[in-house]
């Protein structure tokens, strides 16, 4: 008989990441982004949102180098290879700040608020910051 | 219910380790078991030991410590916000010349890991603080 850790079936949740602030003001995002990549090692459901101010985190050409802050974008490019394949970005916010798919430094795809509030529904946990 | 709690904010300009230290209380009450407190961010600075408070003030540090002492909950610093917030584990401190009795009582400095078996385990994960 299977004892310890392997008689549990592994458990996965689906976790849902929300970023609606700026990426490179604070340390926050960085230690954020590190509980999402864990979750993913954990072979968790790893769903990313950016919306509102969040979204601004995704356009190219940045230099938060010169504030002193480690770029995320590599993180952000590299998540596929953290098997994060669910990278939202809201439309609603895209649209109120003018902004394209063509400035962002990152592949992701566009949801509608409505879609995606009913994606947070359905997962087991939310975190923002 | 096995509940987790996260604490992301810094004690007294913050009401996070508050309201999640009454929420815990009450959860106890209630026969919940609390799986975990995870301490990330700033939420770090709650297990400073060398917090000294006003003595007509809450010591918010002296309330986990307690909590830990009276009811066994697993307080949890994440080690990656500690050690960038200037809180070291004494074993680390002392390979690297820093102040070794930094951690209050009751907590122990871990990474992330924890945090994520928390969550997965848990049936309720809570985070108090932005």
């Amino acid at each position: 008989m299977l004892t310890g850790i392997f008689a549990l079936e592994p458990k996965v949740k689906t976790i849902f990441f929300i970023i609606d602030k700026p990426l490179h003001g604070n340390i926050q995002t960085q230690e954020f982004l590190d509980m999402a990549l864990m979750a993913a090692a954990f072979d968790q459901r790893v769903v990313m949102l950016f919306e509102g101010d969040g979204v601004y985190g995704l356009l190219n050409k940045q230099k938060p180098e010169s504030l002193g802050m480690k770029n995320v974008a590599p993180i952000l490019s590299a998540l596929s290879i953290y098997d994060i394949k669910d990278v939202f970005v809201e439309k609603e916010s895209m649209d109120e700040r003018s902004l394209g798919l063509d400035q962002l430094a990152v592949e992701v795809t566009i949801r509608s608020r409505d879609v995606l509030k009913q994606q947070m529904e359905a997962a087991d946990q939310l975190f923002s910051f | 219910m096995k509940i987790s709690i996260q604490i992301n904010a810094s004690p007294y300009q913050y009401q996070a380790a508050d309201s999640a230290w009454h929420f815990i209380q009450a959860a106890i009450a209630s026969g919940h078991q609390i799986y975990r407190v995870f301490f990330y961010h700033d939420g770090i600075y709650n297990a400073l030991r060398d917090a000294r408070p006003p003595g007509d003030e809450r010591d918010i540090v002296k309330r986990w410590t307690t909590l830990q002492a009276e009811h066994g909950v697993d307080l949890v610093v994440c080690i990656s916000s500690a050690q960038r917030r200037g809180l070291l584990e004494q074993s680390v401190a002392i390979k690297v010349g820093g102040y070794e009795q930094a951690l209050a009582d009751g907590f122990r400095i871990a990474g992330l890991g924890l945090l994520m078996e928390a969550i997965i385990d848990a049936d309720r994960h809570l985070c108090f603080g932005a």
